[in-house]
C-alpha cells in the first residue's frame, strides 16, 4: 500500500504522485478478473473497468454516462437489477448469485456484489458493483452435489449393508441395507451407537482392529451380529480403515452382507452329504447283516423241520425266527432311509390317504391333544407307494403327539397345491416340477432347540428315552420323501412348536378303471378299516379287485355265497375285533383252500402257533408292508 | 436227483444253502464267485442255480447272463441282501435277464423250496 505524503513536497509533485496513484489503482482494477463498475444514484455508469467492458464488447468512454437500463435493457433493469440497486442504496451491501448474458461471454452464472459507497457525511451517493465469473465454480460444485447423489443412491441401494464408525467404533453413517438387515429402523437412533454393541461375542470387534491394524486384513469372514430386534445374524463383514495425515486411524468402513440364506443352504447340503454318507453306510452294513440273517433264519428252519411241533425245542428255534424278522424289520428301515429299496409306485390321491391316517390315530389320541385338518377338495395325485405316505404321515403325527404329550396342543394338517417356481429357492432344487403338493403337520408342542433341529433326520438319532424307538423314524420319512423326489422341510421353536413341510411333485392324472382282464379277487379281512383301506387303496390301484370284511360275519357270508369266492386272503392280525382262530375255525368248517397272506404287528401280538402251522399262511409278512413287498407276495401266493 | 449249484460269497451262508439243500437230496454245487461259477459250470448236472447277486470277482448279473447262454433251459433263482447299489434295481435287473425268481435276504428257506419244486415241474401245456 502506498502512503499519502505530507503536504511540504509541493503542489505540483503531490498532484503528480496522486496522478501516479490514480492509474495505479486503476490499473489494479482494470485487471481484476471481476467486472468493476461504479453506478450512480440515478442508474447511471459512472465508471467501468476493463473486464466489464471486454464483456459488453464496449469502450470505456461508450458506457460511463449511460445508465443501466440502457445496457441491460429496460425490462431486465427493472425485473431483476433495480431491487437490489435500490437496496444497496439503503446502505446494505447485496451479494446474490445469478445467470445471465453479456455479449463478450454468452449467458454464465456471475455473482454479483453491490457495495454502498458513501461520502463523509454517510449519504450513499454512489455504489461500487462488483461481477464475478463464478460459472465454472457453480459447474464444479454442482457435478460434485450430482456425483454425491449419485453415490448415495449406489450406496443407499447397494445390496451389502455399509458402517462408518470413528476410530473407537462409534456409528459416524449406516446405510439403509445396514439398518434393514439389522431391523433398526431410521438412521438416527443408530449414529452414536458403538458398533461393538452388535458383536455376539465379546472381543471380536477388538481383535478385528489389532488385524486390521497389524496385518491390514480386509475380509473377515462370518461374524455373528445381534440386531436391533435382538436376533443373532450371521453376516460376512470387511472393514477399511481410513488413515489421516499423521497415520492415526480417521474413520473405519465396514461393509457387511447378511448370510442367512447362504449358510441355511450350505447347512443343507452339509445334512444331505451327510445323510447321503450314512446312508451308504449303513445300507451296507444292512447288505450283510441280512447275509447273516439268511444263513440264522435258514438254520432256525431246518431246526423246526427236525423237530416236532410239540418238542421243547420247537418253540426256542421259532422264537430265533421271530428275532430274525425284528433284524429284518430293521434293516429294511436301513435300507428305506438310505433309499436303496426301490419304492412301487401308484397314482394315489394324498388327501385320501391323509383322511385315513387321521381317522387311523384319532381313536388313540391322548386327551387334551387335538387335530384338525384343512384338505384341498379337488383330488390331488401323487406317485407314490400308498403304504409308505401313510408311513410318513403317520410318523410325523405321532411325533407332533408326542411333542404335546405334557401341555396337550393342536395339531393342524393342511393340504395345499403350490406352483413348482414358487418354491424353487425354498426347495433349493435347479429343477422343479411344475406343481408340488405341500402338506404341512404343525403343531404347538415342546418345539426344538436348533441344534436338535439340524440332526433330527439323521440315523439313530432319538431325543426319546433310551430304549423307546430305534431312531430310525424321521431318517425313513426323509429317506422315502426324498425318493419321491420330494423335500421335506422343518422349523422349530422352542416352547412354541414344530411344522414339518412335505412336498411332493403333482402328478398329472385321471383316474380311470384299469383294463378289466381277468383280475385276481382279493379279499383284505382286517378289523382297522382306516389301515387296511391304505393297503386296499395301493392294491387297487395296482390292478387287483378288493372286496373286504371286517369281522368273522362278513367272511362267513362272503363264502357261503356262490361266486363269490376270492383268488386270496390278506389277514392283517392286529385287532381284538378277530380272534386268530376265527379264520383257522372257519377255513376248517368252510373247507376253505384259498392261500392266505398273514400280516403281523412285530411290536405285539404273539401269533397263534396253529394258525401257523395249520398250511393255510402261504406268506407271512411284518408291518409296515410296503406295497412291493405284499405285491411280491401276492405272486407267490397266487401260482 | 436235481442238481443245483450254489453261487455266493458268504461263506455261511453258502454253507447254509448246502447243508439244506444237501437234505433235499439235491446234488450240490458251490461257487464263491459268479467267476468261478461260470468258469466251471457243468450244465450236464444242473438243473437250477441260486446267485447272489452283488459279489466281487463277476456279479450275478453275469452268471444268469453266461449260464442262460450255455443252457438256456436253466433255472435261475437270484438271492440280494439289498444295500450298496440298489438291491431293488438288481432284483428287476436280475429277472429281465432271465431270473426265473428273485428272493430277498433273508428269505425263508421253505418258501425257496417250494419255489425251486414249482420251477423244477415239467413244463405244462394247457
Amino acid at each position: 500500500m502506498l502512503k499519502a505524503k505530507s503536504d511540504n513536497h509541493g503542489g505540483e509533485d503531490y498532484l503528480r504522485y496522486l496522478e501516479n496513484e490514480k492509474k495505479i489503482s486503476d490499473q489494479i482494477i482494470d485487471y481484476s478478473r471481476s467486472m468493476i463498475t461504479i453506478i450512480n444514484r440515478k442508474y447511471g455508469y459512472e465508471k467501468a473497468n476493463a473486464t466489464f467492458c471486454r464483456a459488453h464488447r464496449m469502450l470505456t468512454d461508450s458506457i460511463v454516462g449511460r445508465s443501466l437500463g440502457d445496457i441491460w435493457g429496460e425490462n431486465t433493469f427493472k425485473a431483476y437489477i433495480k431491487k437490489n440497486i435500490d437496496e444497496c442504496f439503503a446502505g446494505k451491501t447485496v451479494r446474490y448469485e445469478a445467470s445471465f448474458e453479456t455479449p463478450g461471454l454468452g449467458i454464465r452464472y456471475f455473482e454479483v456484489i453491490f457495495r454502498p459507497l458513501s461520502t463523509g457525511n454517510g449519504e450513499v451517493t454512489h455504489l461500487l458493483a462488483e461481477t464475478t465469473d463464478i460459472d465454472d465454480l457453480i459447474h464444479s460444485r454442482k457435478a460434485v452435489i450430482e456425483k454425491e447423489e449419485e453415490f448415495r443412491t449406489f450406496e443407499t441401494n447397494l445390496p451389502i449393508g455399509f458402517l462408518r464408525v470413528d476410530p473407537e467404533g462409534k456409528i459416524i453413517h449406516a446405510n439403509r441395507t445396514f439398518l434393514r438387515i439389522m431391523e433398526c429402523g431410521e438412521e438416527v437412533p443408530v449414529l452414536g451407537i458403538n458398533v461393538r454393541d452388535f458383536y455376539v461375542e465379546q472381543g471380536i470387534f477388538e481383535m478385528q482392529l489389532d488385524q486390521l491394524a497389524e496385518f491390514n486384513t480386509r475380509s473377515f469372514g462370518r461374524v455373528y451380529l445381534r440386531n436391533c430386534k435382538g436376533r443373532e445374524i450371521p453376516c460376512r463383514l470387511s472393514a477399511y480403515v481410513a488413515l489421516d495425515d499423521n497415520g492415526r486411524t480417521s474413520y473405519i468402513d465396514f461393509a457387511l452382507e447378511d448370510s442367512s440364506r447362504e449358510l441355511m443352504l450350505e447347512n443343507r447340503l452339509l445334512q444331505a452329504q451327510k445323510l447321503e454318507t450314512i446312508g451308504a453306510l449303513a445300507g451296507g452294513v444292512a447288505h450283510d447283516f441280512n447275509n447273516i440273517l439268511a444263513t440264522i433264519s435258514g438254520y432256525a428252519e431246518m431246526l423246526q423241520e427236525d423237530l416236532k411241533s410239540d418238542n421243547n425245542h420247537y418253540k426256542k428255534a421259532s422264537r430265533i425266527m421271530s428275532a430274525v424278522s425284528r433284524g429284518l424289520s430293521l434293516t429294511k428301515q436301513i435300507l428305506t432311509f438310505s433309499r436303496q429299496v426301490e419304492q412301487e409306485k401308484v397314482p394315489v390321491s394324498v388327501a385320501e390317504v391323509l383322511k385315513e391316517t387321521i381317522g387311523f390315530i384319532k381313536p388313540v389320541l391322548p386327551s387334551g391333544i387335538t387335530i384338525k385338518s384343512k384338505l384341498s377338495k379337488n383330488v390331488v395325485w401323487v406317485l407314490a407307494d400308498p403304504t409308505q405316505l401313510f408311513r410318513i404321515f403317520l410318523n410325523l403325527m405321532t411325533n407332533a403327539f408326542q411333542a404335546m404329550e405334557e401341555k396337550g396342543g393342536k395339531l393342524a394338517v393342511t393340504q395345499t397345491v403350490v406352483e413348482g417356481r414358487s418354491v424353487r429357492s425354498e426347495l433349493n432344487k435347479d429343477i422343479v416340477a411344475d406343481e408340488y403338493v405341500l402338506i404341512s403337520f404343525k403343531d404347538t408342542g415342546k418345539g426344538m432347540e436348533p441344534s436338535l433341529l439340524k440332526r433330527i433326520f439323521e440315523p439313530f438319532f432319538s431325543t426319546r428315552e433310551f430304549g423307546k424307538g430305534t431312531g430310525l423314524g424321521l431318517s425313513v420319512v426323509h429317506g422315502i420323501v426324498t425318493e419321491m423326489e420330494g423335500e421335506i422341510l422343518v422349523s422349530s421353536e422352542k416352547d412354541k412348536g414344530s411344522v414339518f413341510n412335505i412336498y411332493l411333485p403333482v402328478l398329472k392324472y385321471t383316474a380311470e378303471p384299469l383294463a378289466g382282464e381277468k383280475r385276481k379277487k382279493i379279499l383284505f379281512f382286517s378289523g382297522n378299516k382306516h389301515e387296511s383301506r391304505i393297503l386296499i387303496i395301493a392294491l387297487e390301484s395296482s390292478g387287483f379287485d378288493l372286496i373286504s370284511a371286517n369281522d368273522s360275519d362278513d367272511l362267513y357270508s362272503i363264502f357261503t355265497e356262490p361266486g363269490n369266492s376270492p383268488d386270496l386272503i390278506i389277514y392283517m392280525a392286529d385287532t381284538e375285533m378277530i380272534k386268530q382262530e376265527d379264520l383257522a375255525g372257519l377255513y376248517n368248517e368252510l373247507k376253505i383252500e384259498t392261500p392266505c397272506i398273514l400280516i403281523t404287528d412285530p411290536d405285539h401280538g404273539v401269533i397263534e402257533e396253529n394258525l401257523l402251522n395249520s398250511g393255510i399262511i402261504k406268506q407271512h409278512l411284518l408291518k409296515p408292508v410296503s406295497l412291493r413287498e405284499l405285491r411280491d407276495a401276492i405272486q407267490f401266493a397266487i401260482k | 436227483m436235481p442238481g443245483i449249484l450254489i453261487v455266493e460269497d458268504d461263506l455261511e451262508l453258502r454253507e447254509m444253502l448246502r447243508i439244506s439243500f444237501a437234505r433235499k437230496k439235491f446234488t450240490v454245487l458251490e461257487a464263491e464267485n459268479g467267476r468261478d461259477a461260470i468258469l466251471h459250470f457243468k450244465p450236464s448236472v444242473t438243473d437250477i442255480v441260486i446267485t447272489d447277486l452283488i459279489m466281487p470277482d463277476e456279479d450275478g448279473l453275469k452268471v444268469i447272463m453266461k449260464l442262460k447262454e450255455q443252457k438256456p433251459s436253466i433255472r435261475i433263482i437270484a438271492i440280494s441282501g439289498g444295500g450298496k447299489v440298489g438291491p431293488g434295481n438288481y432284483l428287476n435287473l436280475a429277472k429281465a435277464l432271465g431270473a426265473n425268481a428273485v428272493f430277498s435276504k433273508p428269505f425263508s428257506i421253505n418258501d425257496l423250496m417250494i419255489k425251486i419244486d414249482e420251477l423244477l415241474e415239467p413244463e405244462q401245456h394247457d
